[in-house]
């Protein structure tokens, strides 16, 4: 035992246990050394290379868990594109209620009903559709259609949740109107020669009357059935009438009736009045 | 086959198992958790190369071992290089001269050296450095730790064992 203690190979344990406690104390006190660079060094290629083998992308969840979460999202998803559907639905209400908000300002004793149109009447030259509000939203027959400009149609049948509306085109419709401008009076009525240029007629009128070019027709509401002062349309043109000798304006509505998305009836205003006789009142 | 050149192709079969052994011990997701903790492979390999080999081979392989396990966890040369320098220095010296290098001999020999690698370590690095509630690291952790590396040490043994008794001198 003794002469194992003096031996070579005690003395080159000692002398490697020496070296390792220098490099021990060297390397716990200085952090960024060239031991630990060297060892990292080497084995670095090492730890990538299978670092890489065995990065499947799971972050380490099973099979089982990454498909319990996929479906998880798929879910997700569905509910989330479900809600913005709705949210643009939504949106899109929002934007149609404020067209009629100014309208609602400007006549707060309007009762007013917006709708969407459903659909057009493809028998109907004169640009008949259908909105999706009916009786169960208070909508009658006889009731004003109007856009954000102004007066468009009237509601001539009505059923539990959808409504047809006659637009100011129609020769069914007859509305009383008057120049805003000269104060003439007369009937706006739709004609088949006009309809298809989105265009109305503004009849009746006086061997004196002083209507003009660009003057806005609107109604009078002497009859109850349409709120006096809604804006009909701008006068393009004047003629006269061989057949029944008398002049007559065309009105151009200020909306393209052959494109109306959305639109609001009014089921209250204040003066509403008589009964609808036959196509329309007045 | 010399008895160099036997030991020669040992050492380099060593050295593959010592590399298949980091690459083991630090491939993410590969060696599974168990009880908060996973064995120390490269200390069952030093400690069974060193029961069947000469002291300065031992030590050799043990430095190697230590470094490799002291820089996975830290920039420093720390308790495992020193430890298992001396641990592999002794266990090859004893096998050689003192005892028989058998099965039983082995048990006793890698229950002592994984008790007091462990034990050295957490006093260096939990208990001498102040951490607070070291003692729960020592039950969550550490005995688990050691319990895992000492049945590891089983598995190496036959390995190493294989690889001395197939790469010998011829008799």
């Amino acid at each position: 035992m003794k002469e194992f203690l003096k031996s070579t190979k005690i003395k080159i344990l000692l002398s490697v246990l020496l070296v390792l406690v220098m490099l021990s104390v060297f390397t716990q006190n200085v952090g960024n050394n060239f031991v630990s660079t060297v060892i990292n060094g080497m084995t670095a290629g090492l730890s990538s290379v299978t670092a890489a083998a065995t990065d499947d992308g799971k972050d380490g969840l099973s099979d089982q868990e990454l498909l319990e979460e996929y479906k998880k999202l798929k879910k997700e998803n569905a509910d989330l594109r479900a809600q913005l559907v709705d949210y643009y639905a939504v949106k899109s209400e929002n934007v149609r209620l404020w067209k009629f908000y100014e309208l609602k300002k400007q006549h707060p004793d309007f009762t007013l009903v917006p709708a969407m149109a459903l659909r057009r009447d493809t028998n109907d030259e004169f640009s008949a559709f259908s909105l999706d509000k009916g009786s169960s939203s208070g909508v009658k027959e006889g009731d004003p259609v109007v856009s954000e400009t102004g007066l468009i149609g009237w509601v001539s049948e009505c059923d539990l949740n959808t409504c047809k509306v006659v637009t100011v085109l129609s020769p069914g419709t007859r509305i009383g109107a008057e120049d805003t401008k000269s104060g003439d009076t007369g009937i706006v009525t739709g004609s088949s020669k006009y309809a298809y240029r989105n265009q109305t007629v503004f009849s009746k009128l006086t061997y004196s009357n002083q209507v003009e070019v660009g003057d806005i027709i609107t109604t009078t509401g002497v009859s109850g059935i349409y709120p006096k002062g809604l804006p009909i349309g701008e006068v393009v043109d004047l003629g006269y009438d061989t057949y029944d000798s008398s002049y007559y304006a065309v009105i151009e509505p200020y909306e393209n009736l052959k494109k109306i998305t959305d639109a609001a009836i009014i089921i209250g205003f204040s003066g509403q009045g008589e009964i609808l006789i036959g196509d329309s009142g007045e | 086959m010399t008895e160099k050149t036997a030991s020669v192709f040992r050492y380099l079969a060593y050295t593959v198992e010592i590399i298949l052994v980091f690459v083991l011990c630090t491939t993410p997701r590969l060696l599974p958790e168990l009880w908060g903790a996973k064995p120390c492979l490269l200390l069952c390999v030093a400690v069974t190369i060193s029961i069947f080999e000469r002291e300065i081979p031992s030590m050799i392989f043990g430095i190697v071992c230590g470094v490799l396990i002291d820089l996975g966890y830290s920039n420093a040369i720390g308790v495992f290089t020193v430890a298992l320098t001396v641990l592999c220095f002794v266990i090859g010296y004893a096998a050689n001269n003192l005892i028989r290098a058998n099965f039983t001999n082995f048990i006793i020999c890698s229950f002592l050296v994984t008790a007091s690698v462990f034990m050295l370590y957490f006093l260096f690095e939990y208990v001498f450095k102040g951490y607070t509630d070291p003692w729960s690291y020592f039950t969550q952790n550490l005995i688990s730790r050691m319990a895992q590396t000492f049945v590891c040490s089983v598995v190496f043994y036959f390995i190493n064992r294989f690889f001395y008794r197939m790469i010998s001198a011829e008799e």
